[in-house]
């Protein structure tokens, strides 16, 4: 099959390619460049610059691209997608994979977890078949939400945190994340449809603080505050984090909304062996 | 409906509550049949209330994730209701149900998640707290069929609430029980089935 992954350079689209050897791949960043296993193509999603040509010939196409940090983001985004839908549909593709957030179908979900469920519907607004899957935190090397936790970690002794460290979550490893959206490349069964990517363990974000602490010799006291805005959660990060407060802002809204796999019929269609938290916190810091 | 049975004695408080009122914020599928909610006390002095609602096809699935959904929505509606006043806050031991983040209103065991032949269900133990007189009975969240449709119901059993009246106590005694909290559960059940008949894969 020709592959193509918009955000390929990403988190996740960087432990994805490897897995798409056997296709014909094309890699798509927003710079050109030159390394081996893909073809390079530089495109820019937002502006349209490029996708066309990123687009051709393609059977199916990853989208692994957002504007989180932008001002507009959600605006962004929508916009983004519509054009990348529009384009693989005028380039015959087959099928669209689309990695979104659980917790987005949530009616109150938070600004950024709806961009993301408003991302996949304007994938899903041509002909081409989309697959969605949806995953809460991904436990990896920069993956942005885990890296805030870590800081978070690492830096402070004593967490007074908002009431969201209560809220539950089911983080999922990096490296199965990406087994799974390979595993879902060019599957008729998966054509079309939902699937819930949870990790094996529901924890909260105050059980997640204290496991990974656990595995950096550290036992931070975690006092928990009824009233803390996201704003306010937001400076703080950028204070003591390395995640800018433009970033930290939206994710600590979505925090709020429990993001949890009401299904498990990926784990049915791909029954893959997941890595346990632990497991999956210890190759991240390796 | 409340049905006394042979071991449960009358109380002041004893009611049906809403029969078969629609929930008018899910009309729109048309998929809801029926809202019922009960309210009985036993012998041994432990109340027990029951919500539930009829719908055309099940709202989670029979699975380990479907049975914890069940448990997640369930306080979610509670934070929901109470506008984040009220939220439960979790550890891997059990849960506790805090107002305001300080006071501990309801103890729960860690949630027991079943999902066998067309039962799903989570259940969680009420293990103390200020609103229970002593650790006793449960909350029960769960999706059974019902001829060819589906019951969702909220399933409180054993429960020994501190502000309802005590044996041959004037009933006034009960008032907080009966004029706050046992609405305020009924009205959260409201809430946790209008939060799953909302949900994608309903």
């Amino acid at each position: 099959m020709n592959v193509t992954v918009f955000g390929a350079t990403g988190v996740v689209g960087r432990a994805l390619v490897p897995l798409l050897a056997a296709h014909e791949l094309t890699a798509v960043s927003r710079t050109a460049r030159e390394e081996p296993g893909a073809r390079w193509v530089a495109a820019d999603v937002a502006e349209g610059d490029g996708v066309a040509a990123a687009l051709e010939g393609a059977d199916a196409v990853y989208y692994l691209v957002h504007s989180l940090g932008a001002r507009d983001f959600e605006q962004q985004d929508r916009a983004a997608a519509e054009r990348v839908a529009r384009e693989a549909a005028k380039a015959g593709v087959r099928q669209i994979v689309y990695l979104g957030g659980l917790g987005a179908d949530d009616p109150d979900a938070s600004p950024h977890l709806r961009s993301r469920r408003e991302t996949g519907e304007r994938l899903a607004s041509t002909d081409v078949p989309v697959t969605i899957m949806r995953a809460a935190m991904i436990v990896g090397k920069g993956s942005a939400a885990f890296e805030t936790i870590l800081a978070l970690v690492k830096r402070l002794p004593v967490m007074v945190t908002p009431s969201w460290v209560s809220t539950p979550t089911q983080p999922i490893a990096l490296d199965d994340v990406a087994r799974y959206l390979a595993g879902i490349c060019g599957n008729e069964a998966a054509y079309g449809r939902g699937f819930d990517a949870g990790g094996p363990e529901v924890m909260t974000y105050r059980q997640m603080i204290e496991r990974i602490a656990a595995l950096l010799g550290r036992k931070p006291a975690i006092v928990e505050v009824p009233v803390l805005t996201p704003y306010l959660s937001s400076l703080w990060l950028n204070l003591v984090t390395p995640v800018s407060a433009s970033v930290a802002r939206p994710l600590v809204e979505g925090l709020r909304n429990p993001t949890i796999a009401r299904e498990e019929r990926i784990r049915r269609l791909l029954p893959l062996e997941l890595t346990p938290f632990d497991e999956a916190v210890r190759q991240a810091l390796a | 409906m409340a049905v006394m049975g042979r071991n449960e004695q009358k109380s002041p408080l004893s009611r049906s509550i809403d029969s078969d009122v629609g929930l008018p914020w899910v009309d729109g599928g048309g998929d809801v049949i029926g809202w019922e909610a009960s309210e009985r006390v036993r012998e041994c002095g432990s109340f027990e209330s029951r919500q539930r609602v009829l719908v055309a096809e099940p709202v989670v699935e029979a699975s380990e994730a479907g049975a914890r959904t069940l448990g997640v929505t369930y306080w979610q509606a509670v934070d929901r209701f109470t506008r984040g006043g009220v939220r439960a806050s979790w550890t891997g031991g059990g849960g506790k149900l805090k107002l305001l983040g300080a006071a501990t209103l309801l103890v729960f065991g860690p949630p027991e998640l079943s999902f066998d032949g067309g039962l799903v269900s989570c259940r969680h133990s009420i293990e103390g707290g200020l609103l229970a007189l002593r650790a006793s009975g449960s909350v029960t969240l769960a999706q059974r069929p019902e001829g060819d449709q589906q019951e969702l119901s909220v399933t409180v059993e054993g429960y020994l609430p501190r502000l309802a009246a005590r044996a041959d106590a004037p009933p006034w005694t009960g008032l907080l029980y009966a004029k706050g909290q046992s609405p305020f559960h009924a009205a959260v059940s409201r809430r946790y089935f209008g939060l799953l008949l909302r949900s994608p894969d309903s």
